[in-house]
């Protein structure tokens, strides 16, 4: 088990490396450094100043050079303006100060725990990025709490008799769920519940203001949104394995000794029904990743997902880089999980 | 004259879809009467819910088709005064016009109501909706045909041989998949990355799959009859070349060397990078589920009795293993044109990809949701559309797997 | 300047003459204003010249107090010169004010100077410093921080400073800094600046947005970090894109209250909701903002219905579709065929734009990019809209079957407008497609495009737009427009201070700018903006300013 996880890890860490190169490389092609360049800058600036600008910055080096200087295993570049004053990766804008005479370190990467300087936001990347990470860590929580118990029950429920009319008509709902995306369900949402036409006015339309605090007015639509929409796949999953529970052997046998359908269903199916669901739910995460970026663009909430829209949109090129270490990190690491605990709970399953 | 009332618009829009009817009765009568006779798809109509979804399906499909015939207004033409107009409000007098649809219909005089009401640009939304079914039918099911041609041609030797080539090909592949759609999406459709002509070469690349695919399909079948395999291979190279020469090379991209004397068409704007940015995305996955599945089939008898006859690779492949394995492919299939048309709406939502005045539904989704609160039906007219098409894929894939498990 | 008349020194010549055209009704009240108030005349004075009583300027005093949100985008902090957004310049304003305040009536008034005045031929000005006003760290603000802003607006080699452009009559165009002797401390309140040829626009120019006053120690960075300033606000924090924050300071005695009243509030919160106005509207309905920036769109009526108040001014902010005309499409230079452009005029009937693109929201415009309500405006009559003139036109050159990208940004009204047009131009025949780009992308290379929409901003008067843009080699010049007769038109233009007889010279330049097709520009904007009906003095600027002084709440 041990050596099962070490070599996911390394696989995970080879996999991380990949990426950022990618996204390195992508971020870092012409046309994207000119308007990273003219956005910093200025926008009217002309094509000599942009390369000027871009000389000055470091930014005309070989792009696998400055990959291992973001990495940390290359010394990071240094130059100097045209007044004289020294200029480089280490003493740049978002580093912490220097005492007097002390000289700036060779290295400053990711290995030595320097995430970079955001363009757009003129911040420290790690700070924007811890949170932003904590203000959809709250939205995810709250998803869960909705989508996860409503989903099994629904799952449950459907599966418990294959083929009733309780199931018919939940499992057409898990299936309208999974149907409807959710710049759908949210704009129809919006229009329904937030908006002086239809005159409901339940809720807010926006959930700025969850950022300070969080309230049942202000937090309910973004949250239901993204719940419906992975709510049905995971009350399909459940239904699917309940009905495969119910037509066991030993439930029939149960069901044979007069045990009651309600003691079968709470005491021996359930606990075997669960471990598929479980899975899924924990494969759920990234899939949600792409609800939260809709939902917070929507909604106007300015956690991750937005963050992630708008370095990309402004192709802010360290703060991408972290967005995209952590989104693969919590991609992998729930592959991960899901896959120990599916061992965990189902003892005929070894890893060979 | 009057606008009309709830009642007229219906009767008017159902006369409007008369040849969708048609077509639909058509194609329900001869399966039903047939349906013994049909495999799979004949059984698809024991299943209620099959049944539904099918018809839902072949809805948009026959709309898709015969969206020239059924418009009543050009997609595009902004009628002044008509300007988020209410369901059934009549064109006023003078400004009927005639409009061209790339049809033997030739003209078409625009019709004397916005059935559906006018959008923000004072366009006609029923018109918009059935205009946009095409583009939606035109690109989601070929780029899920793409992605199933790529992670096939893929999949089903890294499950066959198994090993390095296995190990490499699954990396790669989850590579992909651990990057977030969005993400991947900021990155390749972008104006700027448009202009390095990335996406040009990644077409490429994906488009060489399908040629390659069908030359090593008929190549394995036939390699026993040197004049029909000589005969099919010639047809693949030549049309099959033809066409990809034809598809990559586009005019405004750095990849443009095709002679235009030859170049059958060029694919209007975002289309192409959206397409390729599409199957992209769906590729790994498809990939997985097939190399899956072959696992699974590779163990069975008739494949070690293909591999005693001294039957290739390749034929094994193709003809023994991707057969036995067609039925979750098919589901997976329908499922995932529905996923497809949902990452083309994203899309749309983030405004990257196809231009802005396109039909495409959501891409006017998004144009709608702006005014929503006050005129929810250009935004309302396309969000239904969308959920019906996917909704019918979805039960569709339900009928087909309920039914293929019978067996 | 009520003083120089109590005083009993001459007014400005120039201003009498304008108030007996004014009374002779060929002179509307608004142009009157701001011709004589960029002379040195106070509102005041030039009320008094008309014989008309001046408005009341509040309604109501606000009580003293309280938080306001306001939603607006919130951008990065540069270096005031480099500011090319209005949002930034508010975003500062609080703690950095400016020499001269541009009114919602369309007069000056003085802020960090008392008042000025302009010799005859508008080649000398003097400026009288603000006695009284000091810095937020305590030194006191004299006529050597006056000069030594000016003289960095001279800066040519900064490259992002747009104010040097404005200042063009005290640059050595040698040196690329500020003429020797051009800006003179004559005492410690008084600055007189020696323009080498006549400019009108000096006192409107600083007026501007990138014209904010800095401190003596500031260089460069972000300004809320540094947060010296004359003004009544402090900064509190700035977190791009989220929001910034700014509160009265507490040990500063600002030398406004005394003169002008305020500040009324304790903290302003500016909050970005980012550029769709659906969620400004979301942001309204559900209380979490009390201002909005500015109402757009079919949104003013959505927000009037949902009982929001609405305030609206009339404005020379604009849309202007130009071609580049050195822009190159596939080896091929469109745009510098004069009848391509002029074609492509023909086909835009710029009414059915106003319509469709704006709601009808604003007045026609007529190619030229002088409005009406600019002084020394020539009524030349309407475009000429001729859809078959134009195919034909189109069809004589060499670019018939050439298909044209129309590039327009993704907001809500400038796209809808960039489809109308697009539409009238598909309607008369001509191959023509729309492209829509986000925001970041479009601004990299707003100049650069062949063929696109620019939104223009208000500006007090006419010439000074003409003078950003038209001219050869202007850094704003994004139709690439190069024609040494406008240029020499817009030299005579900039001397004559007198708006009658310039008015001769703008006919000129006008029919020009329409004879070579350099832009259609279908509509002039009026702009909205709402609040909750509870923020008093907060009315829509025709500059997008936010007098944060002035606002506050009714109860």
């Amino acid at each position: 088990m041990a050596l099962f996880i070490l070599r996911r890890l390394g696989v995970m860490l080879l996999t991380v490396l990949c990426l950022t190169f990618i996204v390195f490389f992508l971020t870092n092609l012409q046309p994207n450094l000119e308007k990273l360049a003219k956005t910093q800058g200025n926008m009217r600036m002309t094509d000599e100043q942009v390369e000027i600008w871009l000389s000055n910055r470091g930014y005309d080096r070989p792009v696998f050079v400055r990959y291992g200087e973001w990495l940390g295993v290359l010394p990071g570049w240094v130059g100097e303006t045209a007044q004289g004053d020294p200029v480089g990766r280490c003493i740049a804008e978002g580093m912490p100060p220097l005492a007097e005479g002390e000289a700036p370190p060779a290295f400053c990467g990711v290995l030595q725990g320097h995430w970079g300087y955001s363009t757009v936001f003129r911040a420290p990347v790690s700070e924007i990025i811890a949170t932003r990470l904590g203000l959809t860590g709250i939205l995810m929580f709250w998803v869960m709490v909705v989508m996860v118990p409503m989903a099994l029950l629904i799952g449950v429920l459907a599966g418990m008799r294959e083929g009733s009319r309780t199931d018919r008509s939940l499992s057409t709902v898990s299936i309208v769920s999974t149907a409807t995306p959710e710049y759908v369900s949210g704009v129809i949402l919006i229009a329904v519940f937030a908006s002086s036409a239809v005159g409901l006015r339940w809720f807010n339309g926006t959930a700025t203001s969850a950022m300070d605090d969080v309230t049942f007015r202000n937090f309910t639509l973004p949250v239901i949104t993204i719940a419906l929409y992975g709510m049905g796949y995971i009350a399909r999953m459940t239904r699917a394995s309940m009905t495969e529970v119910m037509t066991a052997q030993y439930i029939r046998t149960a069901r044979l000794k007069g045990v009651s359908f309600r003691n079968i269903v709470m005491k021996h199916a359930l606990r075997n029904a669960l471990i598929a669901p479980f899975t899924v739910i924990m494969l759920q995460f990234p899939w949600l990743l792409n609800g939260v970026v809709i939902v917070e663009t929507l909604f106007n909430y300015k956690g991750f997902g937005w963050t992630l829209v708008q370095a990309a949109g402004n192709n802010d090129i360290e703060l991408l880089l972290a967005v995209s270490v952590v989104s693969v990190i919590v991609v992998l690491v729930t592959q991960l999980i899901s896959d120990i605990g599916y061992v965990y709970l189902n003892p005929r399953i070894r890893i060979s | 004259m009057e606008p009309l009332g709830w009642g007229a618009i219906a009767a008017q829009v159902f006369v409007q879809f008369t040849p969708v009817w048609i077509g639909m009765v058509a194609v329900f009568a001869l399966s039903i009467v047939f349906k013994r006779r049909l495999g799979l798809y004949g059984k698809l109509f024991d299943s209620t819910i099959g049944m539904i979804g099918f018809a839902l399906v072949l809805f948009w499909v026959f709309t898709a088709i015969f969206a020239d015939a059924i418009v009543t207004h050009d997609p595009l033409a902004q009628v002044s005064g008509l300007k988020n107009a209410t369901l059934g409000t009549p064109v006023p007098e003078g400004s009927v016009y005639t409009f061209n649809v790339e049809s033997p219909l030739g003209l078409k005089q625009s019709g004397p109501y916005y059935l559906l009401g006018g959008d923000n640009l004072a366009r006609d939304v029923f018109s918009r909706m059935v205009a946009g079914s095409t583009v939606v039918m035109q690109i989601a099911p070929l780029a899920t045909l793409f992605a199933f041609m790529v992670g096939i041609t893929l999949g089903l030797p890294a499950a066959y041989y198994g090993g390095r080539l296995d190990t490499v090909l699954s990396f790669l592949a989850n590579l992909i998949l651990a990057f977030p759609v969005i993400l991947l999406f900021y990155l390749l459709v972008t104006p700027e990355i448009v202009q390095t002509g990335l996406p040009s070469f990644m077409a490429m690349v994906l488009f060489l799959f399908p040629l390659l695919f069908l030359w090593v399909l008929l190549n394995s079948r036939f390699y026993t009859q040197p004049m029909k395999q000589k005969l099919y291979l010639g047809g693949v190279v030549l049309i099959g070349g033809l066409l990809y020469l034809s598809v990559i090379s586009q005019d405004r991209t750095p990849i443009n060397f095709w002679p235009d004397a030859l170049d059958l068409f060029d694919i209007p704007g975002g289309i192409l990078i959206v397409f390729v940015a599409v199957v992209f995305v769906n590729s790994p996955t498809v990939f997985r589920i097939v190399r899956g599945i072959a696992l699974d089939v590779k163990t069975r008898d008739y494949v070690a009795a293909a591999q005693t006859r001294g039957e290739g690779p390749w034929y094994t492949m193709l003809w023994e293993i991707l057969p036995n394995a067609r039925g979750p492919l098919i589901v997976d299939f329908c499922l995932r044109i529905g996923y497809t048309t949902i990452l083309l709406g994203t899309l749309g939502f983030f405004g990257l990809g196809l231009p802005p005045e396109s039909p495409d539904w959501g891409t006017t989704i998004n144009d709608g949701r702006r005014l929503l609160s006050i005129y929810p039906h250009p935004a309302i007219v396309p969000a239904v559309a969308l959920m019906t098409l996917v909704l019918g894929l979805n039960l569709l894939a339900d009928g087909l797997r309920e039914e293929s498990l019978r067996d | 300047m009520t003083k120089s008349i109590d005083t009993g020194r001459c007014v400005h010549p120039g201003a009498e003459m304008y108030a007996r055209e004014h009374l002779a009704g060929k002179l509307s009240r608004r142009e009157f204003l701001t011709r004589a108030t960029a002379l040195g005349v106070t509102a005041a004075g030039a009320y008094a010249l008309i014989g008309a009583p001046q408005p009341a300027q509040a309604q109501q005093t606000p009580v003293q107090g309280g938080t306001l949100r306001i939603q607006t985008s919130v951008k990065a902090m540069k270096e005031p010169r480099a500011f090319d957004w209005s949002e930034v310049g508010n975003q500062g304003r609080g703690f950095l004010e400016y020499l001269v305040e541009y009114q919602r009536d369309g007069s000056f008034r003085g802020m960090l100077l008392e008042s000025w005045e302009a010799n005859e031929d508008a080649t000398q000005y003097v400026l009288n410093v603000r006695p009284g006003a000091t810095w937020n760290n305590g030194d006191p603000f004299t006529a050597e921080d006056v000069a030594r802003n000016i003289r960095g607006w001279c800066d040519t080699s900064m490259e992002d400073n747009s104010m040097a452009a404005r200042m063009t009559g005290l640059i050595d165009p040698e040196t690329g800094q500020a003429r020797e002797g051009s800006v003179e401390v004559i005492d410690d309140l008084t600055v007189r600046l020696n323009l080498a040829s006549p400019d009108i626009s000096v006192i409107a120019n600083m007026s501007d947005y990138p014209a904010a006053i800095t401190h003596s120690s500031y260089d460069g960075g972000d300004l809320y970090d540094h947060g010296i300033g004359t003004g009544p606000f402090r900064p509190v924090e700035i977190e791009v894109g989220v929001r910034a924050v700014i509160e009265r300071h507490p040990d500063h005695t600002w030398w406004g209250t005394e003169v002008y009243g305020g500040p009324y509030l304790d903290r302003i919160e500016f909050i970005d909701y980012g550029t769709d106005p659906a969620s400004w509207l979301a942001a309204a309905e559900s209380g979490e903002v009390d201002l909005l920036y500015e109402s757009v769109g079919d949104f003013i009526d959505i927000l009037d219905g949902i009982g929001w108040t609405r305030t609206e001014t009339i404005t020379a902010a604009t849309l202007v579709f130009r071609t580049n005309q050195i822009a190159e499409v596939e080896g091929r230079v469109p745009y510098a065929d004069v009848d391509v452009r002029k074609a492509l005029a023909l086909a835009v009937d710029n009414e059915t734009v106003l319509e469709l693109g704006y709601s009808d929201r604003g007045t026609v415009a007529e190619n030229h990019h002088v409005c009406p309500i600019h002084p020394a405006y020539a009524d030349i009559g309407p475009a000429p809209f001729d859809p078959d003139a134009a195919k034909e036109m189109m069809d004589a050159t060499e670019f018939a079957d050439f298909e044209h990208e129309l590039i327009t940004v993704d907001d809500e009204w400038e796209r809808n407008s960039g489809a109308a047009v697009a539409a009238q131009i598909r309607d008369a025949g001509i191959n023509v497609r729309h492209t829509v780009l986000p925001g970041a992308t479009f601004w990299n290379d707003w100049t650069k495009y062949p063929f696109s929409a620019t939104s223009w901003n208000h500006r007090p008067l006419g010439v000074q737009v003409m003078a950003l843009a038209y001219r050869s080699g202007e850094a704003w010049n994004e139709s690439a427009y190069a024609s040494p007769e406008f240029d020499a038109l817009m030299a005579e233009a900039l001397s004559i201070a007198d708006a009658d007889a310039r008015r001769e010279v703008m006919a000129q330049i006008q029919q020009k700018m329409r004879d070579d097709a350099v832009i259609i520009q279908p509509y002039w904007r009026s702009l909205y903006n709402h609040h909750n009906g509870n923020v008093v003095n907060a009315e829509k600027h025709p500059s997008h300013e936010f007098h944060l002084y002035k606002f506050g709440f009714a109860s």
